[in-house]
This record gives structure tokens, sequence and C-alpha cells, in this order.
């Protein structure tokens, strides 16, 4: 329904992280090179799933459990990509720390590090914005509206703008808890990443039932609200256990 | 205890040339989509079709066959190149020659011809579906200035960078929003034509752009051509300071405007002369100051040294190459040409006649051929051409997402499953 509606859920989907990029991440070339880096990865991943699953293709709509084997083999696709991110960025580490000691300047801090996974978990989130919702947003920018059976009150591109908008949360603040819990070797926060991925895409499920959507879109805002308090927590844990340990010395 | 301001780390500064670099293109590609989605209505872009340099073989139309089509494009892709070689060595001839000032009179005269005759038509076309309220006399003349301005900003490097990068743009623009309104098997198998020739040119022995380079090399002299420099890079806290190294010269010849004439114009402007000469290298240039040069490439050597049997990955260790080549040692200014910028809009342009999904993809495809391209520069340290890589991710990433994500996604989404 005309430009204002299509900018309007352009940027329900993605103004937080549009936010962001501005405050924190556009200061930081490097960090526009992550997140730039990190969607291109987050789009082979989907690419590569797509490809995978293209013989079964269209599913037949009734039935709910094709989708939940394909949520499953995708969440478990994606989160073994993030190991393999993760071992990248080390690498990486090590080569910024080097080159810092070359040109004489200071290792990279802690809120560094954090800033890196935050930019690459904005890759991620961004990725799955514009890929899920902004790429089909194109009628919402013409004169007319769309809804789905399944949740018949509300348009459907106000749907995916909302779970997209959640699921951006989950996936950047995701990143931030993964990369500290392997560089901590906390087993807690390892764990936590993959089965928040996983529920979160389950709960997607319940969107299949006449009118889940009612149920479905706010728990999985309670998913997202979750993962950032997680995130803010284990943050806060150890800019304080820093602050402490640099004051002693 | 008082806060002493921390002493800043590398992440601050480092890969801020790269970001220079891929923002003039990104705007480029933007304005291009946008012009695209605006102007193009797909009913009735098939129906006309510009006959051109590029449609001379064959003239596409909706009811040929698959392979017809094929056959009619590649055909149309090899005058298209054969027309570029043969120009490109013609200006290699003249560079030899010495005839710079014939050169530069050209360039100039050609990017009036691009600002004024092409972008009046779409400034044109654009009054016409905005219904804007403005009489000839003032569009003639507010035409005319800008296309003057323009020319001065092209040639005289005294003007502001911004006013500069930003007519670059626009030309850039321009001449890319022409390309698109060719009919789509001949638009992409040209811009493949176009990459595979553009490596031809500057790794051959025999290759134009090669002989070209070295020409310059070996007179010390810049070529006249169409180059988008990002702005210099001053490092932040030169400790020491810094020698006047020039890491990379991404260098693009072009002629002139694209051979696209419109039906109407029965000028004979160049039917040869506007031709589109696009071949891009990146080249390493090292400074003239001797110890520093030494003092910044040894380490660069021996970083090589220490990387290679250590790591297997040959990603991190080109990385490490790129951090040291566009790290704070550098002052030198990555350029692009602007045929890069042309075909990579091309791309994205098409692209966006189909459906937004297969913009971003082929989007982010094309930074990251960008990005690599630049990784490959900084592990050979010669000429490399700036479009294969790009190009051929781009088309990749473009059918790829053609025939598998667009139903992948399409289906979990209206069925408002997402993960």
């Amino acid at each position: 329904m005309t430009i204002a509606a299509g900018i309007g859920y352009a940027l329900l989907a993605l103004g937080p992280s549009l936010s962001l990029f501005v405050s924190v991440i556009s200061k930081k070339p490097f960090l526009v090179l992550t997140v730039l880096s990190s969607t291109l990865l987050w789009l082979i991943s989907l690419i590569v799933l797509s490809g995978l699953w293209r013989a079964f293709l269209p599913l037949k709509s009734s039935a709910w459990w094709p989708y939940g084997i394909l949520i499953f083999t995708s969440v478990v696709f994606q989160e073994g990509l993030r190991v393999l991110f993760w071992k990248v960025y080390k690498k990486l580490e090590d080569t910024l720390d080097a080159f810092a000691d070359r040109v004489s300047k200071p290792r990279l801090y802690l809120t560094d590090k954090m800033q890196i996974a935050l930019a690459g978990g904005l890759g991620h989130g961004v990725a799955h914005a514009v890929f899920f919702c902004l790429s089909l947003l194109t009628p919402a920018f013409g004169p007319a509206t769309f809804f789905v059976d399944r949740c018949s009150k509300i348009p459907f591109f106000l749907l995916s703008a909302l779970i997209a908008l959640a699921f951006v949360t989950i996936h950047t603040f995701s990143m931030v808890i993964a990369f500290n819990g392997y560089a901590e070797g906390n087993k807690v926060d390892q764990i936590f990443v993959p089965v928040v991925h996983l529920v979160a895409g389950m709960v997607t499920l319940v969107d299949f039932a006449s009118g889940g959507c009612i149920i479905g879109i706010p728990l999985l805002f309670f998913i997202a609200i979750l993962t950032l308090l997680h995130c803010g927590k284990m943050v806060w844990r150890r800019l304080t256990e820093n602050r402490h340990r640099q004051g002693s010395m | 205890m008082a806060q002493n301001p921390r002493p800043t780390t590398v992440l601050e500064s480092l890969g801020e040339e790269l970001i220079r670099i891929i923002t003039p293109v990104s705007v480029c590609m933007l304005l291009v989509v946008l012009l695209v989605t605006v102007l193009i209505d797909d009913a009735s872009s098939s129906s006309e079709t510009v006959t051109s340099i590029a449609t001379i073989a064959y003239d596409e139309t909706v009811s040929d066959s698959s392979w017809d089509k094929f056959v009619g494009a590649l055909l149309n892709s090899l005058v298209f190149v054969v027309v570029v070689t043969v120009v490109t060595f013609v200006l290699v001839l003249l560079f030899y020659l010495r005839c710079t000032r014939f050169l530069k009179i050209y360039m100039g005269f050609s990017s009036f011809v691009v600002l004024g005759f092409m972008g009046g038509e779409i400034a044109l076309f654009l009054i016409q579906d905005f219904n804007v309220p403005v009489d000839s006399i003032t569009f003639v003349l507010v035409l005319f200035n800008f296309a003057v301005v323009g020319v001065l900003a092209v040639f005289m490097s005294k003007m502001a960078i911004f006013v500069t990068q930003g007519y670059l743009v626009v030309i850039g623009m321009l001449v890319a929003y022409w390309f698109t309104l060719l009919p789509e098997w001949t638009t992409w198998v040209l811009l493949v034509a176009m990459a595979l020739y553009d490596l031809a040119a500057v790794l051959l022995p025999v290759g134009p752009l090669r002989l070209l380079v070295e020409l310059a090399i070996s007179r010390d002299e810049e070529i006249p051509a169409l180059v988008n420099e990002a702005r210099p890079v001053t490092p932040h806290d030169s400790q020491g300071a810094v020698g006047e190294r020039r890491v990379w010269r991404d260098r693009r010849n072009e002629n002139s405007s694209i051979g696209n004439e419109n039906p109407n114009s029965n000028s004979n402007l160049g039917e040869f002369g506007n031709v589109d000469n696009d071949s891009s290298l990146v080249r390493a240039e090292e400074g003239r100051i001797p110890d520093r040069d030494q003092e910044l490439s040894a380490p660069l050597l021996e970083h090589v040294a220490n990387v290679q049997p250590r790591r297997q990955e040959d990603v991190v260790a080109s990385e490490s190459l790129l951090l040291e080549g566009i790290g704070l040692g550098s002052s030198g200014s990555i350029k692009l040409g602007l045929g890069d910028f042309i075909f990579y809009s091309v791309l994205v342009g098409r692209a966006a006649m189909y459906d937004f999904m297969t913009v971003y993809a082929c989007y982010l495809a094309i930074i990251g051929g960008l990005g690599v391209t630049l990784i490959l520069l900084a592990v050979y340290q010669k000429a490399l051409p700036a479009l294969p890589v790009s190009i051929m991710l781009g088309v990749l990433f473009y059918v790829l997402t053609r025939l598998l994500l667009e139903v992948f996604v399409v289906q979990c989404s209206l069925n408002l499953i997402m993960f």
C-alpha cells in the first residue's frame, strides 16, 4: 500500500539494525567489511540450503512435519557454519594482533572483539531480514496489500516484518554470545545459541495452525528478549571482570 | 583516578581505503537500480529495443526460441568485443605516438555527450513520468551547465573531490542505464564476454591494455583515462611519517561513451569512437622513496615467508598481506576505473529487472568479488583485471538465486516459516 507503507515495513524489520549500524559500525571501516562478508556468508548458506531442498519443493502446505525437517536441517547447517566462522575469526584475530605488534599499537581490546562479533551477528541478521522479508516487500510499494489464509487478520508484510525483527535480534546477539562462549570455553553459552536458534525456528511452526500467529509471534519475541538479556548479562560480567583485572594490576 | 583516553587500536582505521572505494560503487549501483525500477515497465521494455552496435548482428524478439536467442546474443557480444579490441589498439597506437592532447579532448567530448545527451534523455523520461512542470529553455540551460561542469570536473583535478567523484558516478550510472536497455540474453552474454576480454587484454602478453600499462610505466606518464580515485587516507597518528607509496592503481580506459545510439539521432557521433573500452587494470606501484620502501616492503615479504608455512588457508595468508597493503603504512589511494562501475551497475540493473532478491544477491556477490580481486592484487603485485571475478560471481549468484533461492524463500515465507 504505497511507498510510505513499504518503507514502514522495511524500517520495522531493519530499523534497530540500521541504528546499530550507524552508531557503532559505520565508525570503524573494518566492522563494515565484517558485516558485508558475514552477510555474504549467510547468503551462501541460504543458497546451499535451497539447493539441497530444491528437489522436494514445493511442499504440500497441509502437513507441518516436512517443514519441521526443513527447519531442523537448516538450523543444524547454519550452526555448523557458525563454528566455521568462529575458526576463521580466530585466525583473523591472531593476524590482527601480530599486525598491531608490528606497527606498535595495542592489541585488540575486549570491546573490540565484542564489536567484531556484533558486526558478524548483524550481518547474519541483515541477511535473514533482507532475504526473508525485504525481497518480498516489492508488492507492498504498490496500491494493494496481501493476506495469508492462516493469519487473515494482519497483512502478510507486517507479519514477515515482525518475525524478521525478532530474528534479527536473535541472530545479532547470538553471535556475541557464541563467540564469547567459544573464547571462554563456556559450555552453557556454546549450547545456548544453537538451542535458541532451533527453538525459535520451531516456534514459527506454530504459525501453521490457523490463527496460530497470535501465539507464535509473541513467543518469538519472548525468545528474542531472552537472548538480549542473556547477552547483556554476559557482556556486563565480562566487562566488570576485565575492569577488575586491569584495576588490580 | 583520571581516565586517560586509551590508545586507539588497529581496528579504528583498518580497511578504510577499501570502504572508500566500495561506497561510490554501491552508490552507483543503487542509483541504477532506482532508475531501472522507476523508469522501466516490463510490458513496454521488451517491445522496443535500442539499435546500437551491440545489437547489430541480431535483434532479439520475444518469440524466438532459447537457442536462437543464445546464438544471437553470442554474435552480438562477439561483434562488440571485436569493436572494443580494435578501438583499444587504436588507443594504444595514439598513446604510442604521443597524441595525448587529442585523447584528452576526445575524453572531454565524450563526457559532454554522455552527460548532455544521455543525461538529458533520462531527465526527459523522468520529467514525463513524474509530470514535473519545467519549460524547455530552463531545462536546456540547466542541462548545459550540468554537462559543462561535469567535463571540467573530469578534467581538472583541482575540483573538490566530492564533485569529481559525484560526476564520475553520474556518468557511470547513465552509461549503465543505457546498457540495461539491451535485450536480456545479449546483456548477460555481453557481460561474460567483456569479463573474458578483460582477462585476456590484461594478462596476455599481446593484450592491448598490458601494452598500454607498460608504455605508461616506461615513460612514467599517466594514461589519460576516466578513473575514480578514492580519497587519500592520511594516517591518523603518523609516527615517523609515511612515504609517498602508492599501493595500488586501478586504471581503466574509457575511450568514449557507450555505443548505444538512440534510434532518433542521426548524427554519426563516432559510431566507432563511441565504444566503451573498459578494461580495467589493477597494479601496484612502488613509490620513489628508497628507504621507506625497503622498510615497508621488507616486512611485507618477510610476512609472506612467515605466513606461508604456518597456515594452510590461503584466505588468511592473503588477508594478512592485504592488511599489510592497506594498513597504516601506506598513504596511497585506491583507484578504480569507470568501466568497472559501469559493468557492475549493468549487472545489478539487469537483476533489478527480475526481482529485488536477485539485486541483493548480485550486490553481495559483486562486493565479495571486488574484495577477492584486491586480495589477489596484494598477493600477485602486478596488473590484474577487476572485472572477471565480480562479474562471474554476480552471474553465478543471479542464476542460483533465480533458480533455487527464490522458490525456497517464497515457500517458507508464505507459510510464515522462518529460521
